[in-house]
């Protein structure tokens, strides 16, 4: 009959997918021609096999699936957030040990009493190795430094722009040629001439002739008080 | 929302954005933390540094 053959199709498909004879007897009897040893199972079904049942009541929910990770990369990165803060500090103490102590500081300025300084008169002082011109300017000196015209300069400067106090025109003495030290109330220009190679500065210590190139470098300086310089 | 979900996928999810994090946190960290251990020594030694005696020392300044 067509219903016992396909019962028989779906058994054998069943066998073979098992990889074993799990058949009920009770369905291979009903097989007249022939007669398999077959052993009872528990896991016959016909049914499908890959519906899995509800597990719901058993597992976790998934909200505290991160927790295990963020606890550990909390610890490990609070770890490393202090390292970072101790290095960091300990790399600032070692650095600011080897700057300058307060004692080579000091010799870096250098102090100028300027009451002592009459109108009209170069004074030369010795800084770091190098000499400073510091002139006490008169009116006149200071009006024909500011009557230039700046654009006729080699290195256009303003007077404005090289002193903070009109009447203290304080300057490098080194010549940006060479590096000889220029003569002071010399030269065609009224201001500096240097006798090595013949450039002439202005009242102003600007370069006006010759072969240097740029003014004389004016240092970094401050007004530490009314009579008082600081130089550097 | 899980709050740890929250904080893993923000901070924790790229190595460029954890490190970022604790960098600027170590910078903060040192800020609060050396003001805090200052205050705390000057309170533990008070009356006894310099900056607390000067003012009876120091004469007219100029």
């Amino acid at each position: 009959m067509a219903s016992r053959s396909i019962i028989r199709t779906a058994q054998n498909v069943l066998a073979s997918r098992l990889g074993c004879s799990a058949v009920a007897r009770r369905a291979s009897r009903s097989v007249a021609s022939f007669d398999q040893k077959r052993f009872a199972s528990n896991f016959y079904t016909t049914d499908n096999t890959y519906k899995v049942p509800d597990f719901s009541h058993y597992t976790k929910d998934g909200k505290g699936d991160d927790n295990s990770r963020v606890y550990s990369y909390f610890m490990i990165g609070s770890l490393g957030l202090l390292s970072a803060a101790g290095a960091k500090a300990t790399v600032q103490d070692f650095l600011s040990n080897m700057a300058a102590s307060a004692d080579v500081l000091a010799l870096a300025k250098v102090e100028v009493d300027l009451a002592s300084i009459p109108e009209g008169k170069n004074v030369i002082i010795k800084w770091r190795g190098k000499p400073v011109f510091i002139r006490h300017r008169t009116p006149h000196e200071i009006d024909e430094a500011r009557a230039v015209d700046i654009k006729t300069l080699r290195d256009p400067q303003s007077d404005e722009d090289r002193v903070q106090k009109a009447e203290w025109l304080v300057m490098l003495g080194v010549c940006t040629h060479l590096g000889c030290v220029p003569i002071g109330e010399s030269g065609d220009f009224g201001g500096w001439f240097c006798p090595c190679h013949g450039s002439h500065y202005d009242i102003s210590g600007r370069i006006r002739k010759g072969p240097a190139p740029l003014n004389l470098e004016v240092p970094e300086y401050e007004f530490s008080s009314e009579e008082s310089l600081t130089i550097g | 929302m899980a709050v740890s979900s929250i904080i893993y996928n923000t901070f924790m999810r790229r190595n460029s954005v954890f490190v970022g994090t604790i960098l600027f946190g170590a910078f903060a960290f040192e800020m609060g933390f050396d003001s805090t251990i200052d205050k705390v020594w000057d309170r533990l030694n008070a009356g006894k540094q310099w900056k607390d005696i000067k003012h009876s020392y120091v004469t007219s300044e100029e």
